[in-house]
């Protein structure tokens, strides 16, 4: 029988390595041989999500090994997250890091710096959503309430698909949906200015500031009486 | 060879099926890097003004092979589409070698460059896509259009017009096309060269603009518009409206080949792969008549770093050594305006792409995305350009030329807001145009010091 270090380190690595086959199958014997579900993913799955985010960020890793390490993480998630909820459910406490709805806005394409964010996100334990790209102001409206997200995530590229963003926040305003939501914005042309011009809840110049973005909104969310 | 639009249109409506996740990761990033390693590429960051030709030849057979295997891909209609080998090596053989741009007196004609080729680059001034108050546009656009060396011209994008932004897909970009189209003919009946060839409707980011100004009064059959290659090797059903659109009324197609380094294609040598495999692809889905390399690198957008200068010179000499055609390749530096640095970016790019065959459009400064773009440094792209060709410069001493200018310049990447500089008017003077002394000065210390590093034929 393999020990709990061993079972941590091969599911770090296949993360590494963005194996999606190895993360599952090393995740489904981790939990065979009774490794909690808690331990997989924080000393085996973020574990290794982290060593590829500063890989990433160091210049040694590009975005093929970034999305391939997050499909590994999203394969090992499948088995790993029903687990999780049982492990919360016998211990009374939750698992909840918050819920993220990212979409590249409206009229604009550009989706590698939002999916940097996305898979950043992901690795970083929020439940994301990505909507993709050119995604009508509606629908992200739509997808967060559905979901009842904690955030929703804008992305533009093109500096004339960022009013996109503000219509957004707009719109929400007008719909009354406002509070229910902290909205961030990023984009290669949007500074903290047009963040807060617009009336967002923040942006972030990378895709790390942009986790620890998202980890301080949602510590308020939990924190804040009435939100 | 396929030299209809129809073809692709069909292929592009019944090519096999794949979702764009898996043709990103399965069909570029893996055949990629796969490709990679068969070859055996690599590149060495203190090489980078190679000469090496076989790296170079390696680079162009992994492209080809690229190209080969998986083809492009229609976002909108999520099919590949497909090409055969014999299809793919025809199109090589027709690229074209001459373009008359622009027209009477004022017309110049891009030619296919030989590497370390004698011809002098074609200097093509404007920094394609920066967004501009409308107030700026028309000084803006003057102060590149004036300058003697400068044989065409290109510009930013109108950020506003009337008072009211432009949105992609907005009706309002109709206007702001126009308008632009309407300041870069009042700019060059200003500067008594109305013929001179132009590159322009970057006030659209839809095909909106486009479709608005295909007309005499505005762009004419001798000027050429963008048809961008989205990344990677994707086509979308609204850029092949611009090159059918485009086609239709006599125009000139630039392909821009946007690859990102350090993107889906990983490291230098893979972004070089997608790059060529872009080319080779882009000519027969776009049906170009030129070729816009513009690699841009994953964190600092600029073609002014290490990675970039590499991709755009080994690129540019596969492409010479294998299958010639006219490239011309966008300089956009980190720095803006009033900087030492924009100086020192715009020359290491300049000599970079010469030597390596190509013809030279910028600048972009201040990565484009600000107004901090001047007339002055689009001189010094002509001038060292210019120079780097009549001296019959070659690699070794551009690589070492260009590595001196990387120890002046390549702290700027690590400065957390960049070097944007100043907006232009605070660079130029609006009365009489010119720099300012401080801007001047510069640019004359920096001639200097270019000239010291071995840039001999500078004036």
């Amino acid at each position: 029988m393999v020990n709990i270090e061993e079972h941590l380190k091969r599911i770090q690595e296949s993360i590494i390595q963005g194996n999606n086959q190895v993360s599952l199958e090393s995740c489904k014997a981790a939990l065979e041989d009774g490794v909690d579900p808690l331990s997989i993913l924080n000393k085996g799955l973020m574990s290794g999500a982290d060593v590829v985010g500063k890989k990433f960020e160091k210049g040694e890793f590009f975005l093929p090994q970034l999305m391939l390490a997050g499909r590994a993480l999203k394969a090992a998630m499948a088995i790993v997250e029903p687990a999780l909820e049982e492990y919360y459910a016998e211990k009374g406490t939750s698992g909840d890091t918050g819920v993220i709805v990212i979409a590249t806005v409206q009229t604009d394409i550009h989706d590698i710096g939002k999916n940097i964010v996305s898979s950043m996100l992901t690795a970083s334990g929020f439940e994301v959503h990505d909507l993709g790209v050119d995604v009508p102001l509606k629908t992200i409206i739509n997808k967060a309430k559905e979901l009842n997200a904690d955030i929703i995530g804008c992305s533009a590229l093109l500096t004339t698909s960022m009013p996109y963003m503000r219509d957004l926040i707009d719109l929400l305003e007008a719909m009354g949906e406002r509070n229910r939501f902290k909205v961030i914005v990023g984009g290669a042309s949007v500074n903290p200015d047009f963040a807060a011009r617009i009336g967002s809840d923040g942006t972030a110049s990378n895709a790390v500031k942009a986790v620890q973005l998202a980890q301080s909104l949602i510590h308020e969310i939990r924190t804040t009486p009435g939100l | 060879m396929i030299g209809n639009y129809l073809e692709i249109i069909d292929r592009a409506n019944t090519g096999p099926y794949i979702t764009e996740e898996n043709w990103d990761l399965e069909k570029v990033a893996l055949t990629t890097a796969s490709l990679v390693e068969k070859f055996n590429l690599k590149w060495d960051p203190n090489d980078i003004v190679t000469g090496d030709g076989a790296l170079a030849d390696s680079i162009f057979d992994a492209g080809f092979e690229l190209a080969c295997r998986i083809g492009a891909y229609n976002r909108t209609t999520e099919r590949i589409v497909e090409f055969d080998r014999s299809e793919l090596e025809s199109g090589i053989n027709h690229l074209p070698q001459t373009l008359i741009m622009g027209e009477g007196k004022d017309a110049r004609v891009l030619v296919s460059r030989k590497v370390m080729d004698e011809r002098p680059p074609i200097v093509w001034a404007g920094n394609p896509g920066a967004p501009h108050p409308e107030e700026l546009f028309l000084p803006c656009v003057l102060s590149w259009a004036q300058e003697p060396i400068v044989d065409l011209i290109t510009c930013g994008s109108l950020a506003h017009v009337e008072g009211r932004e432009i949105r992609t897909a907005d009706p309002i970009e109709i206007l702001a096309t126009r308008r632009e189209l309407s300041y870069m003919r009042e700019a060059l009946r200003r500067v008594g060269r109305p013929g001179m060839g132009m590159l322009a409707a970057q006030s659209s980011v839809s095909e909106l603009g486009d479709l608005a100004v295909a007309h005499p009064d505005y762009l004419r059959p001798c000027d050429s518009h963008l048809v961008p290659m989205l990344n990677e090797l994707k086509l979308d059903n609204r850029n092949i409206a611009r090159a059918v659109n485009s086609l239709e009324y006599g125009m000139r197609n630039a392909s821009l080949f946007c690859v990102i380094v350090g993107g889906l294609g990983g490291d230098a040598p893979g972004s070089a792969v997608v790059n060529v495999a872009s080319f080779i692809l882009g000519n027969l889905t776009l049906l170009t008549d030129y070729q816009l390399l513009h690699p841009i690198h994953m964190r600092h957008v600029a073609t002014t770093t290490r990675e970039v200068l590499w991709v755009e010179n080994i690129v540019q000499l596969a492409f010479a050594r294998n299958a010639p055609c006219i490239i011309v390749a966008d300089i956009y530096p980190k720095s803006g305006a009033l900087t030492r640095e924009l100086l020192y970016e715009t020359a290491a790019n300049a000599i970079t792409i010469t030597v390596s065959g190509g013809h030279l459009e910028g600048c972009g400064s201040a990565d484009g995305l600000l107004p901090n773009a001047t007339g002055l440094e689009c001189r010094l792209m002509g001038e060292v350009g210019r120079a780097v060709a009549k001296q019959g410069m070659d690699f070794n001493q551009a690589n070492t030329i260009v590595l001196q200018l990387l120890d002046k310049y390549e702290h700027i990447f690590n400065l957390p807001e960049g070097n944007p500089g100043v907006r232009f008017d605070q660079a130029y003077d609006l009365k009489t145009l010119k720099p300012v002394k401080e801007w001047e000065q510069m640019y004359l210390e920096v001639k200097a010091e270019l000239r010291q590093m071995g840039i001999t034929a500078l004036n």
